[in-house]
């Protein structure tokens, strides 16, 4: 039950859509499936005065584009994603991802652009604020963190949760965006400012249109990890992907990336670590701690920041045996 | 002819095509012409004065029908427990100063909850801070911020401060019992903070008619709750009609008086409009009550055979704001400790402090399943010290049946050394246990682990109202209407009561409704919150039923000619033993009753009450006096498998072996035991209310995990069966639904210890909790 | 951030209410509601369907799951205005009047349903996730419920449940 009141309006394309959020300016959000919005406007740490519904427009069905790329609409549900013959054989990392969101019924309703738009998290700003934390932080345009009172440098820690983001960085999607002067397009990692405030670069009246994922390379392997209290409706606690290419000899390495998510302010990459993978063979182990060092994972949601660090050294070791052997063929 | 033909028997839900249909009217599917919404304006603060407050541009508000605070009650005071030495000790709305986040101070009932919620941002309140304290041990300490005064008891001998109560007991003499033990240890075990985690929000409906309260509430016994809100409104029992509703779960969450409740009967009484309360899950998280966090400190003696001599044990209780449950539970964690095993020499404080937490509520175990990890992980350390098995150490200790208990109490037909022995059995525990940690497998990170808890939990008790009562109405075609102050949370109290009642005056089960939990048209009941409704209910209908068939039988004699004792009842009819022809419907001996008795329509009465020749409840000061006359026994096997490289551990298995005294309805016990095993698991591995100086971290279901479809383990059972039922005579069933929360909570520590020996002593066994152990094992053996 | 000065308007204005048509067990209603009105409100309140249950209004618990054109939603985040059009189903549709469908029979056969407010929204999801799939696996039973909590039964019965019902070598358990 959402309190206040505001306008609804479902225009019959998206560039209705993005002349209607441009009209209005920041005071509007574009309603996509609303998993995520809802409860958030229900608790009022969002309030905007109109809701863009996209759920009068159907989005096409994943198909492959002639450069070998396969385009996803943006509007398409996340039960779709998982259950797309197309992205099952081609993208089955991104299925899989697809797949550990939340509940089905989440799955169902929550489209993937609204997966990667969703507002990052934290324990004391998704709160109802009538009588709990009532002073504004940071995020909230008050001056305060409330779960780390020292931190007076203006920053958000809160943690952005994305099951699928870090998927599509892995495989170096690009995203088309569509604003009230046009499209234009961008690579997956730019998608994020890195700034738990405003984590996204999106304009006001921006839309991710489409996703564009370009075809992988031979010999490539992937690995997907969410670590999950109880395997099920939960977010992440922390989130592994992991994608390698490997030289003909199968043992070498070309390159790599590691993609981390629940863990920081937005998708995180061990980027020494990765480049120390290039046409290198793998020690797993190794890799695991100087990656699992490299990055600081934020503490969030009751787990600390020595405990994420170690999770996610172990099943960032996990995880890269499970890509090599992907990339090998034994998986 | 004790051929049983319902009770004992696996039968389907009376509720049930309610349930699956969506017909079945919950609170908050009660929907009353005009009515209001209510809204309640609670505390930012843990701690504060409140110097003034300000309704006036809430009242003119638009849409605002009544506004109220603490100046619109009478000032009369309630409490969980309401004794001379324990007076109640909360006001219905916060009274110039708050103790808690989330206590409430002013409520508004508007035309819809926009206004409501519009209102109540425009009341003003100006507070004083007041420094607060939230761990108890702090709160004890001189000096630190007073909550409340100290029990003056407690005060006279003691300098701590901030004591609600104190529970204090023991026997034999522990210096001694200690000097004569071989082995003597002393650990601290803590427990934390969880929520019932009832589905169905905390609803009131309130609608003040031609002088008379009616309400619709959330409830785990609709007389407790009329009792209180008579009280507090200064209103006859009679006045208020506390209605049946079906109840979304509860859990020990939904007793005692709730603010709410209240302010919905005082805004229908100022508006002469029905209201309507409901608690978002965020109050419910950050406002409402929760359980009780334990620090166990426990020091035991055991001669080398591993019998236990002496135990001595210090209880501080987390309490919150007002005492709550808070005094009740360490009175309980005494009981628990007391009843499965013998132990000579026993010592026995718990301390309830309050902390300028929320105020706590019994929670289904209340109190067991924190004394029980305790005792069950230290027995365990101990048998593995002095060279024994767990299976024999709990063999040696645990009760036998017809053992008189300190408090003079009987186990009678106690089942424990069964319990154990068919657990250890089907387990193959004492073969299974160490088997990882001896010779650990090198192919994989999961280690396996086996463990045992065993409890005892009691079957009722003396608390208000103390007894329950049962009425039969036969109808002229023989069937049957029974009226019952029961309800049912889901546990099936409606079904057992059926059953029973169908068993006795043989009749099938489509003969016979029910008309439960209204405080109006049924007779008082106990309530489904002190483990004692099938037994105490459950005798009181069978004695209603005993009582109608009588009655029958006098009228069938006389009809047949034959004395009563020759005739029996089957299927709605009387029969002659001697001369099976020689027989009548029910339908012809209830007119032959109108026609020869005056009108008797045939009315079985029957009451129950545990304990007959006890005045009241023990002690929770001394715990002198008798508590329950049925104990329940129980053992329980966990099988887990932990990650060592992740810390992460699970469930795989879980055994219940328990005597119930004897299953009315297996199928019912069975979902008793696996909601319960459910529960414990969420206990050890998830579930836990964050809390941040008073305020709530995690007011959500996704942030407050509690165990989804993902979770569940293998759940066994098997019963152990130490009563009878036999038709026209009393019987003992035993507590089934909240105890067996505790064993197997033991026993998962047991087995987490077992799969990696790492000793938790604490709850929950985090991945983080279980690392930090694995890495001083390492330490330790380099 | 739009600061909510006054809850009732937006910017000064009373929101524009709308008139919906919408199925609802197979029954045409036309409805008017508010942007803010939750599909929940509007099948509880407005139309005086309260099989349909509100647990935590934040999507978490699936008590208040209904189908929407066959696909299992949580009514409680979805606004009623994106139903427009659509095809709701909830669970007074499942009974012919007083016969159960056999996924009913199944829950009252295997105690999947105790205090029952979960019920309501379990029966919807098993309900979607048979018409997809009449065969599940345990796996496929636990992705498909796993947004549905329940307190009271620990879960096993209410797989057991889909299990006896998919016929899938479950037998019965109660009488």
């Amino acid at each position: 039950m959402i309190l206040y009141d505001f306008e609804y309006e479902r225009p019959g394309s998206l560039k209705e859509a993005t002349a209607l959020l441009n009209e209005t300016g920041g005071d509007a959000q574009l309603l996509a499936g609303g998993t995520d919005l809802m409860p958030n406007m229900r608790v009022e740490v969002v309030t905007p005065s109109l809701l863009v519904s996209v759920s009068g427009i159907e989005p096409a069905a994943p198909e492959k584009c002639a450069d070998g790329s396969i385009r996803i609409d943006s509007l398409t549900k996340l039960s779709d994603l998982v259950d797309a013959e197309l992205i099952q054989n081609e993208l089955p990392m991104l299925a899989e991802a697809a797949h550990t969101v939340a509940s089905n019924q989440v799955r169902v309703m929550g489209t993937l652009g609204g997966n990667l738009c969703q507002e990052t998290r934290c324990l004391y700003y998704n709160q109802k604020h009538d009588y709990q934390f009532v002073e504004p932080c940071y995020k909230r345009g008050g001056d305060c963190c409330y779960p780390f009172p020292g931190n007076d440098r203006d920053v958000c820690w809160a943690v952005y949760m994305s099951d699928i983001a870090p998927v599509l960085i892995a495989l170096d999607a690009k995203l088309e965006i569509l604003g009230p002067d046009g499209t234009r397009e961008i690579a997956m990692a730019d998608l994020y400012t890195g700034d738990g405030m405003n984590p996204f670069t999106l304009g006001t009246a921006e839309i991710i249109q489409a996703i564009f994922v370009p075809p992988v390379p031979e010999r490539f392997g992937w690995g997907y990890h969410k670590t999950t209290v109880r395997g099920g409706l939960d977010f992440g606690t922390a989130i592994i992907v992991i994608v390698l290419q490997l030289a003909e000899d199968g043992e070498t390495c070309c390159w790599a990336k590691i993609v981390y998510s629940a863990v920081g302010q937005g998708p995180l990459r061990p980027t020494t670590t990765e480049l120390s993978m290039e046409d290198a063979v793998l020690d797993p182990a190794l890799i695991a701690v100087a990656a699992s060092q490299e990055i600081s994972p934020l503490p969030h949601h009751g787990f600390n920041k020595g405990f994420l660090r170690e999770n996610i050294r172990v099943y960032t070791e996990r995880t890269l045996v499970s890509a090599i052997e992907c990339a090998q063929g034994k998986i | 002819m004790n051929q049983l033909r319902h009770v004992g028997k696996s039968v389907k839900r009376k509720d049930g095509p309610d349930k699956v249909t969506g017909r079945a009217v919950y609170c908050q599917d009660v929907r009353l012409p005009g009515m209001l919404t209510g809204r309640i304006l609670r505390s930012p603060h843990p701690h504060a004065k409140i110097v003034s407050i300000d309704l006036s541009k809430a009242k003119a508000l638009d849409g605002v029908k009544g506004v109220i605070t603490i100046e619109d009650s009478k000032g009369i005071k309630h409490g969980f427990v309401e004794t001379p030495r324990y007076p109640p000790d909360q006001e219905v709305l916060a009274r110039d100063r708050v103790v808690h986040v989330g206590e409430e101070i002013a409520a508004v009932a508007a035309i819809d909850d926009i206004t409501a919620q519009a209102a109540l941002e425009l009341i003003d309140i100006e507070y004083e801070i007041l420094p607060p304290v939230f761990n108890p041990h702090k709160a004890m300490q001189e000096g630190s911020p007073e909550i409340h005064p100290s029990h003056p008891k407690v005060a006279e001998k003691e300098s701590f401060s901030n004591i609600g109560g104190k529970t204090e007991s023991g026997w034999g003499d522990v210096e001694q019992g200690f000097a004569e033990a071989d082995y003597v240890r002393e650990d601290r075990y803590e427990s934390h903070l969880r929520t019932h985690g009832y589905l169905e929000p905390q609803v009131t409906v309130a609608h003040w008619e031609s002088d008379k309260l009616n309400v619709w509430t959330s409830s785990m016994g609709a007389f407790n709750k009329r009792a209180k809100l008579a009280k507090v409104l200064d209103l006859p029992y009679s006045s208020v009609r506390v209605h049946k509703a079906y109840v979304g779960g509860a859990f020990g969450g939904k007793i005692d008086l709730y603010s709410h409740e209240f302010c919905a009967a005082r805004l229908s009484m100022l508006t002469g409009r029905p209201v309507r309360f409901v608690a978002s899950r965020e109050e419910i998280f950050s406002a409402y009550r929760h359980g009780q966090p334990l620090v166990v400190e426990l020091k035991t003696g055991v001669k080398k055979d591993g019998t236990l001599v002496a135990q001595e044990l210090r209880i501080i209780n987390n309490a919150g704001a007002y005492r709550g449950s808070g005094v009740v539970v360490v009175f309980l964690a005494w009981g628990f400790t007391m009843a499965p095993y013998r132990v000579p020499n026993l010592k026995y404080e718990g301390y309830s402090v309050y902390t300028n937490h929320t105020t706590r509520a019994p929670q289904r175990g209340h109190g067991c399943p924190q004394v029980r990890f305790a005792i069950e992980s230290q027995l365990d350390t101990i048998a593995e010290e002095i060279g024994i098995d767990p299976i024999e150490i709990r063999l040696r200790n645990a009760r036998v049946p017809d053992e008189e208990l300190p408090n003079k109490d009987n186990v009678h037909q106690a089942g424990l050394q069964e319990c154990i022995k068919i657990a250890a059995k089907k387990t193959n525990l004492v073969a299974k246990y160490g088997r990882d940690r001896k010779s650990p497998p090198q192919d994989t990170s999961i280690r396996r682990g086996v463990g045992i808890g065993i409890s005892s939990y009691m079957s009722g008790t003396l608390i208000y109202p103390n007894g329950s009562g049962v009425i039969v109405k036969m109808n002229d075609d023989g069937s049957a209407i029974v009226l019952t102050g029961a309800i049912d949370l889901g546990q099936g109290a409606e079904t057992v009561i059926t059953q029973i009642i169908a068993e006795e005056l043989s009749l099938d089960m489509d003969d016979i409704k029910i008309i439960a939990s209204d405080t109006d048209t049924t007779p008082q009941d106990i309530g489904a919150w002190i483990s004692g409704l099938t037994y105490v209910t459950g005798n009181a209908a069978r004695q209603a039923a005993t009582n109608a068939r009588a009655k029958l039988l006098i009228v069938a004699a006389e009809q047949m000619n034959v004395t009563a004792d020759d005739l029996y009842l089957d299927n709605k009819e009387i029969i002659s033993q001697s001369n099976p022809d020689n027989r009548l419907s029910y339908r012809e001996v209830i007119a032959a009753s109108v026609a020869n008795h005056r009108g008797d329509t045939v009315i079985g009465e029957g009451f129950w009450r545990t304990m007959r020749d006890e005045p009241n409840h023990p002690s929770l000061a001394t715990t002198k006096g008798r508590w329950t006359e049925n104990y329940a026994f129980s053992a329980q096997t966990a099988e887990v498998e932990v990650d060592i490289e992740t810390g992460e551990a699970r469930l795989a298995k879980a055994l219940t072996v328990h005597d119930c005294g004897f299953p009315i309805n297996p199928g019912l016990v069975k979902g008793q035991i696996d909601g319960q095993v459910s529960m414990a698991l969420g206990h050890a591995f998830m579930e836990e209310v964050m809390t941040k100086d008073g305020y709530t971290l995690n007011t959500s279901w996704l942030d407050y995990r509690m165990p989804t479809i993902h979770n569940m383990a293998e759940s066994e059972d098997a019963d152990v069966i130490t009563e009878q039922y036999e038709v026209g005579q009393s019987y003992r069933t035993k507590e089934v639904g909240e105890g067996l929360v505790s064993g197997i909570l033991a026993a998962i520590a047991n087995a987490i210890y077992d799969a990696t020996g790492v000793r938790l002593y604490s709850t929950p066994f985090s991945p983080e909790k279980i690392l930090k152990g694995l890495r001083e094992l390492e330490r330790h053996q380099k | 951030m739009n600061q909510i000065n006054d809850r009732t308007t937006v910017n000064g204005k009373k929101s524009r209410s709308r008139v919906l048509e919408m199925s609802i067990n197979g029954e045409a209603h036309e409805i008017t509601v508010k942007p803010r009105v939750m599909l929940l409100e509007a099948i509880r309140e407005k139309i005086g369907l309260t099989g349909t249950k509100d647990g935590c209004e934040s999507g978490t618990c699936g008590a208040c799951t209904v189908l929407v054109d066959g696909q299992p939603t949580l009514s409680c985040i979805t606004l009623a205005v994106e139903c427009e059009g659509k095809n709701i189903r909830t669970v007074e549709d499942l009974a012919d009047g007083e016969n159960l469908n056999y996924l009913q029979e199944a829950f009252l056969d295997q105690g999947g349903t105790q205090c029952g407010f979960c019920t309501p929204g379990m029966l919807m999801s098993a309900t979607a996730l048979l018409e997809k799939n009449p065969k599940p696996t345990r796996d496929d039973i636990n992705k498909a419920l796993e947004g549905n909590l329940c307190r009271c039964t620990g879960y096993n019965s209410i797989v057991d449940s889909i299990l006896q019902v998919s016929d899938q070598g479950v037998k019965p358990r109660l009488l």
